[in-house]
């Protein structure tokens, strides 16, 4: 290609822009209702596990009840299928069941929908091959079922982030290298022109996930290498699937529609390229900070550290280039469902990236690894940033799809207001309760019991915020569910601009 | 074992060099080239810079911010 490359768009008129939107229908309306799903599932098991820290047999009846029933129906069944069913809804199961399904159902079943519908419009072409997409999509959920299914009937790994027995990750796997080669495809077939950054985002998370799954999966279940190697395999994988997968999706999602909602480009485009750019060299090299204290070499975890404290470039280029894209036109906010959620997001976004540093830091670390702390961090994190942006996508993606508005702006607002509060004081009574742990662990005159007993009240409250999240998620899945329906709002209304056909 | 191990330093090289080569073709390609324009292939005709292009139903931001603005200048008007 010559290097007078043609930077403006060929002249690219409504009806192409509406065609390729209706391109995208199928699969990506399959990738959202699927993560909609996947969301009230991860949702219930957030909730048990919650309720559990502090009523600990909270609901164990029900799966005692079931192994009840299904031996009076076959008593020959073994006795070890029956323990299975019997521990379904225990804690150590209902955790790592509600950590797969809200990151892998929900998060990257959405974020894959959202990188479908962005690449068609990027690459300013209709979506190829819509059917094999689709397949994917369906491959990817029955490796959830299989997944989620397994973990609750005692087949977890027990490697947190690769809790999915390989049966399961194979086809999860499977699904996901297909979308990556399906992205390949549609680049090489782009309309000449700029690329713009988010599609740099877009093509490098495609690009490391499958090789960064794949080989965690090698190195730890099918060839597992030995003693705390494994530990570090594990967290390089666990920290890249936020920093290198989740990360470049929701920047995509944000450096594409806080520009497009607000009508004016983004402040710095350098500062974004930059960004880019820094955020691949620094954030394959965190995963050691979560393993402080840990048998490893010192100069592993320091490494680490350097590298995490040195994102503090990306982040801060980001942030400011976002607050600048923004400034003059806050305004938007009370208008545009998107633009609350996507700002909402990118501003969690500088917080947790900020906070993610500073804990990296080793004497931070000593007194909030494995509390409470942790939690509120990662909930700030994928929550707080990632969902939110998700959400934010959702708004402005479904009505294009489905060719109708959102049904009512009552909801959109309950939504917004119940995950914006829930959210906030979930991670602020994490925090809270967190400090308090680890400052009484390091205390030997405190007990255990102590500690624990102190903190209960937090546990407590923080379930109740997780009611709020759940009024949220019940209200945006059910205004998704008439949308699919075909019962949103006719007519080409603000949402859609310019009727589609026009 | 061995083939693994082999695999993994060869994709661990694939990918590396992929990254260096991704930025030595957008350099070359002139993507670095001229990045006002650049910044601004998301906007088109129908959707040109300076429209708002999300709103919740039943509202108009346009006519809403106009309103807002006309408030202001009728408080400032029967202030002064």
């Amino acid at each position: 290609m010559s290097t007078a490359t043609a930077n403006i768009p060929d002249t690219n008129n409504a009806a192409d822009r509406a065609a390729i939107d209706r391109s995208c229908r199928v699969p990506v309306l399959t990738f959202f209702a699927t993560a909609i799903f996947w969301l009230l599932a991860g949702t219930v098991f957030a909730l048990l596990a919650s309720i559990k820290l502090h009523h600990p047999n909270f609901a164990i009846e029900i799966p005692e009840w079931s192994a009840m029933v299904i031996r009076a129906l076959d008593p020959f069944i073994p006795a070890s299928t029956v323990d299975a069913i019997n521990g379904a809804l225990t804690f150590g199961r209902v955790r790592p069941a509600h950590l797969n399904t809200v990151a892998y159902g929900w998060a990257a079943t959405a974020a894959l929908g959202v990188c479908i519908w962005l690449m068609a419009r990027l690459c300013r072409v209709q979506l190829r091959h819509s059917g094999f997409v689709t397949a994917a999509g369906v491959i990817w959920n029955i490796g959830m079922f299989v997944g989620t299914g397994a973990i609750l009937f005692g087949q977890s790994t027990s490697v947190e982030w690769l809790e999915f027995p390989p049966y399961a990750s194979f086809l999860l796997f499977i699904a996901y290298a297909l979308i990556s080669i399906w992205a390949v495809d549609m680049f090489v077939h782009r309309k000449p022109g700029h690329v713009y950054v988010s599609q740099w985002y877009l093509m490098a998370a495609l690009f490391w996930f499958p090789w960064l799954y794949g080989t965690a999966n090698i190195l730890i279940h099918l060839q597992p290498v030995q003693g705390s190697v494994q530990a570090i395999v594990n967290w390089w994988y666990g920290h890249n699937a936020l920093g290198l997968w989740f990360t470049p999706v929701g920047l995509a999602a944000a450096y594409y529609f806080i520009p497009k909602v607000i009508g004016r480009p983004v402040h710095s485009y350098y500062l974004s390229a930059f960004g880019f750019w820094s955020l691949a060299l620094f954030y394959s090299w965190n995963g050691g900070h979560h393993l402080i204290g840990g048998p490893l070499p010192a100069w592993v975890i320091t490494a680490s550290t350097v590298a995490s404290v040195m994102m503090i470039i990306p982040v801060v280029v980001t942030a400011i280039n976002h607050h600048m894209t923004m400034k003059g036109n806050f305004h938007v906010l009370e208008y545009s469902p998107t633009l609350r959620f996507v700002v909402f997001g990118a501003m969690a976004y500088t917080l947790a990236s900020l906070q993610g540093s500073t804990m990296a830091i080793r004497s931070l670390n000593k007194i909030t690894h494995f509390t409470d702390y942790t939690i509120g961090h990662s909930h700030l994190g994928l929550y707080a940033f990632f969902t939110m942006i998700m959400f934010g996508s959702m708004y402005y993606i479904v009505p294009r799809l489905v060719g109708a508005e959102w049904r009512s702006a009552a909801l959109i607002k309950i939504h917004f207001w119940s995950c914006a509060y829930g959210i906030i004081f979930m991670v602020l009574i994490l925090t809270v309760g967190g400090l308090i742990q680890g400052l009484g662990l390091r205390d030997a005159n405190i007990s255990f019991k102590d500690i624990v007993e102190n903190t209960l009240f937090y546990k407590v409250v923080r379930s109740g915020t997780g009611f709020l999240l759940t009024l949220g998620h019940v209200v945006f899945a059910f205004h998704f569910l008439l949308m699919l329906l075909r019962l949103g709002r006719s007519g080409g209304g603000p949402t859609l601009f310019k009727p589609a056909n026009g | 074992m061995a083939i693994f191990y082999g695999l993994l330093l060869a994709s661990m090289i694939l990918l590396g060099g992929s990254a260096v080569y991704a930025l030595y073709w957008a350099a070359e390609d002139g993507q670095f080239a001229n990045m006002d324009e650049g910044s601004k292939v998301i906007f088109d005709e129908r959707e040109p810079e300076g429209e708002i292009t999300d709103a919740f139903p039943g509202i108009d931001p346009k006519r809403e911010i106009a309103r807002k603005k006309a408030r202001r200048l009728m408080k400032q008007a029967t202030n002064s």
